[in-house]
C-alpha cells in the first residue's frame, strides 16, 4: 500500500469518490495490521511468565489472535508488551527499544508495576511510577500478574483500537477508547496532587536517631 | 575471499600441522597475518536478550567465538525490596517474597512465614505442616516443568516449551482452586494458611500424579535421549564441588557437582523428616548432570507428595490469627529453606516495633550466577546460553 500515503491522501480526497476510496483502503490496512501484531520478547519480571509464556504456550494459545510470532529483535516487532517492573536503570534501555521498533508500533502495559509502580509505588527509590512516564502506552491490562485471558482482552482492545481509530489521513494519531470515568467532582489534577503528597510522605529516609539503639542486638537463632 | 593468511603461513616455511582441525585452527590463530588471527572484543549480552531469562546483562570479553571473561552487570530490575520491607509490617512481608523468585512463590512465602513463627515461638499443627510440604513439592515440580520447557527452547527446540507448559497448567489449576491465584499466591501466612484447601484438592493432586508419571518418561523419550542434546550438554560447563561451595552455589547446581547438601535432609523442616526420599547427586558437574538432577528431583517430589496426600491430618489451618500488627521481640533472626533453585535465607533484624529494622534476603540465584563465570570461561558463546539455562536463573531474585 505504498502508493497511497499521508502525502497524497489530501489529493485523492479532492476527487469525487475519493473519501470513500480512502476509507476502504483504511479498512484493509487496519484489518491487516490488527491481525498480525508481532510482539517483542521483552519481559522484566513476574508478568512475563503469565503474559508472554503461559499465554503463548499450548493451553492458551496466543496464535488464535495472530500475535504468536515473538521476535527477539525490536526491528522486527511492532508490539511491545511491558511485562513487569520498570526501574530507573532500565528506563534508557526501554526508550531505545521503543525507538528501534518498526512503525506503526503499539504498547500494552500489563500488571500493576508497569501501570503505576504497583506494590513498589511507595517507599521505593528505584521504581518508575508507570511506564507511561517513559514511552506512550496504548492499552493497560491490570492485575498482579494478569491472567492470560485478561491479556487477551487487552490484545482484543488494541486490535479494536487499530481497526477503528487509525486512518491514513492522520498517521500516528490514535483514538483511544474510554475505559473508565472519574467520579463526579474529582479531576485528574486532584488525584495527581494527592499522589505527590503521598510520595513525599512515604519516602525512604529514616531519622538518624533510629539507628543508634540497634547497636547492642544479639543473634537469637 | 581472504586467502592471504594461508599463503603467508605457507610461505614462511613453518610446518602446518595436519593432525587435527583444532591444532590447525590454533596454528593459524597464532600467525599474526593469518585470516584466522583473532582480536579480543567486548559484547553486551542483554539487558534485552531472550536467553538471559529477563533483564540480566553480561559483558563478555570475546576472542573470536570463545568467551574469555564474563562480567555480570546487575540492577536492571532492582526494585528496592529490602528497603521497602523496612516500612511494612511482618504480615505484609509475605507478599514481597512472592515477587522475589516468582516460580517458587509458595516456598518463598513459607520461608518468610516460618521466620516470623520461629521468632514468635509459635507451634504449628501437623495439618499445616503437611499441607505446606505438599504445596512446596508441587511447586518444585511446577518450577522444574517450566525450566525443562525453557531449557529446550534455549537449546533451539521449541517443542519442549509446549509440552512443559501443557503440564504446568495442570498444577496451576490445582493451585488456583485453593488459592485463587495462578502465579503469586501469597497463601502461606505467619500462623498457618490463608484458607483451607479446596474439598477436591486431594483427588485432583492424585489425578495429576497419575497423569504426570508416564509424562516424565515421555519427556525422556523426547529430549533426554536426543543425540544433539547429549552433544550440547555433556562435558560443557564443568563446575567442581570446591568452586561451587566457594561461590555459595546451592540447590541443583551444587548437588550436580557432587556435593550432597539438601536442607530437606540435613536440616529437616515441615514434615520432610517423616517422608522417604533421595537426594539426586551428579558426578562431574556439567550441564548434563544439572539436567539429570532436576529430572530426578521431579520424580522424588512426586514420591513425597504421594506419601503425604493420602493422610492429611485433620485440624485448623490457622493456629494463631494475627491482626495487622505483629510485634517480634528484639534480636536478629535467620531462617533458611530449600527452594527449587537453592537455599533462600531470610535475615530479620527486629527492634521490637511492628516493622523490621532490616530485612535481608539471601537468594539462591545471586550466588548461582557467580558459578556461571567459572563455568563458561574458554567455551563458545552458544555454550554460555546452555550453561545459563542449566543454572536456571531468575533475574528478579538476583536484583531484588
Amino acid at each position: 500500500m505504498g502508493l497511497i500515503n499521508s502525502q497524497n491522501a489530501p489529493m485523492i480526497e479532492a476527487f469525487p469518490g475519493g473519501p470513500a476510496f480512502l476509507t476502504t483502503i483504511d479498512t484493509v490496512i487496519n484489518w491487516a495490521r490488527s491481525n498480525s501484531l508481532w510482539p517483542l520478547t521483552f519481559g522484566t519480571s513476574c508478568c512475563a511468565i503469565e503474559v508472554m509464556m503461559a499465554a503463548g504456550a499450548a493451553n492458551h494459545d496466543l496464535a488464535r489472535f495472530g500475535a504468536e510470532v515473538a521476535r527477539a529483535s525490536p526491528r522486527q516487532a511492532d508490539l511491545l508488551v511491558l511485562a513487569g517492573t520498570i526501574v530507573k536503570r532500565m528506563g534508557p534501555t526501554l526508550q531505545t527499544l521503543y525507538a528501534q521498533m518498526a512503525e506503526p508500533k503499539y504498547v500494552i502495559a500489563t500488571g500493576a508495576c508497569a501501570i503505576s509502580g504497583g506494590p513498589f509505588i511507595y517507599q521505593s527509590y528505584s521504581t518508575v511510577r508507570g511506564a507511561h512516564e517513559l514511552i506512550p502506552v496504548d492499552v493497560i491490562v491490570p492485575g498482579c500478574p494478569p491472567r492470560p485471558e485478561a491479556f487477551f482482552y487487552g490484545l482484543l482492545t488494541l486490535q479494536k483500537m487499530i481497526r477503528e481509530g487509525e486512518s491514513i489521513r492522520r498517521p500516528g494519531e490514535r483514538r483511544k477508547p474510554v475505559l473508565a470515568a472519574l467520579p463526579p467532582g474529582i479531576t485528574i489534577d486532584q488525584i495527581r496532587q494527592e499522589l505527590i503528597l503521598n510520595l513525599e510522605e512515604k519516602s525512604v529516609t529514616k531519622p538518624l536517631n533510629e539507628h543508634a539503639k540497634m547497636e547492642n542486638l544479639t543473634w537469637k537463632i | 575471499m581472504e586467502i592471504t593468511g594461508m599463503t603467508a603461513a605457507t610461505m614462511s616455511n613453518t610446518e602446518v600441522p595436519v593432525s587435527s582441525l583444532d591444532e590447525r585452527i590454533k596454528f593459524f590463530q597464532n600467525e599474526p597475518q593469518s585470516a584466522l588471527a583473532t582480536q579480543e572484543y567486548f559484547v553486551n549480552m542483554g539487558p534485552q536478550h531472550p536467553s538471559t531469562h529477563g533483564v540480566l546483562r553480561l559483558v563478555l570479553k570475546m576472542d573470536g567465538e570463545t568467551v574469555r571473561e564474563i562480567i555480570p552487570v546487575l540492577g536492571y530490575v532492582h526494585r528496592g525490596m529490602e528497603k521497602k520491607a523496612e516500612y511494612i509490617g511482618y504480615r505484609q512481608q509475605v507478599h514481597l517474597t512472592d515477587r522475589l523468585d516468582y516460580l517458587c512463590a509458595l516456598m518463598n512465602n513459607w520461608v518468610m512465614a516460618d521466620a516470623v513463627e520461629r521468632a514468635m515461638k509459635i507451634e504449628l499443627n501437623d495439618r499445616i505442616l503437611t499441607l505446606r510440604t505438599i504445596f512446596a513439592e508441587l511447586q518444585r515440580i511446577q518450577s522444574h516443568q517450566l525450566w525443562w520447557g525453557v531449557f529446550g527452547m534455549d537449546l533451539g527446540a521449541f517443542t519442549p516449551f509446549l509440552y512443559g507448559f501443557r503440564d504446568r497448567e495442570k498444577i496451576t489449576a490445582i493451585f488456583e482452586d485453593t488459592m485463587g491465584a495462578r502465579l503469586t499466591m501469597n497463601y502461606i501466612q505467619p500462623g498457618g494458611l490463608m484458607y483451607d484447601i479446596h474439598p477436591e484438592f486431594p483427588r485432583k493432586v492424585k489425578d495429576f500424579l497419575k497423569y504426570f508419571k508416564p509424562i516424565l518418561n515421555e519427556y525422556d523419550e523426547l529430549f533426554t535421549g536426543n543425540v544433539i542434546v547429549h552433544q550440547r550438554l555433556k562435558g560443557i560447563g564443568i563446575l567442581d564441588g570446591k568452586t561451587a561451595i566457594s561461590v555459595g552455589a546451592s540447590g541443583p547446581v551444587l548437588r550436580a557437582s557432587g556435593v550432597s547438601y539438601d536442607l530437606r535432609k540435613s536440616d529437616p523442616y515441615g514434615v520432610y523428616s517423616k517422608t522417604q526420599f533421595e537426594v539426586p547427586v551428579g558426578t562431574t558437574g556439567d550441564c548434563w548432570d544439572r539436567y539429570i538432577v532436576r529430572m530426578q528431583e521431579m520424580r522424588e517430589s512426586i514420591r513425597i507428595v504421594e506419601q503425604l496426600i493420602d493422610n492429611i491430618p485433620e485440624g485448623p489451618t490457622m493456629v494463631m490469627k494475627f491482626g495487622a500488627k505483629i510485634r517480634i521481640p528484639e534480636g536478629i533472626y535467620y531462617n533458611q529453606m530449600e527452594t527449587a533453585r537453592g537455599i533462600l535465607g531470610v535475615m530479620l533484624v527486629a527492634d521490637g516495633t511492628e516493622k523490621p529494622y532490616r530485612l535481608h534476603f539471601r537468594t539462591p540465584n545471586f550466588n548461582n550466577l557467580w558459578s556461571v563465570i567459572s563455568m563458561a570461561k574458554g567455551l563458545r558463546l552458544a555454550d554460555l546460553v546452555a550453561i545459563l539455562s542449566s543454572v536456571d536463573i531468575v533475574v528478579p531474585d538476583i536484583d531484588r
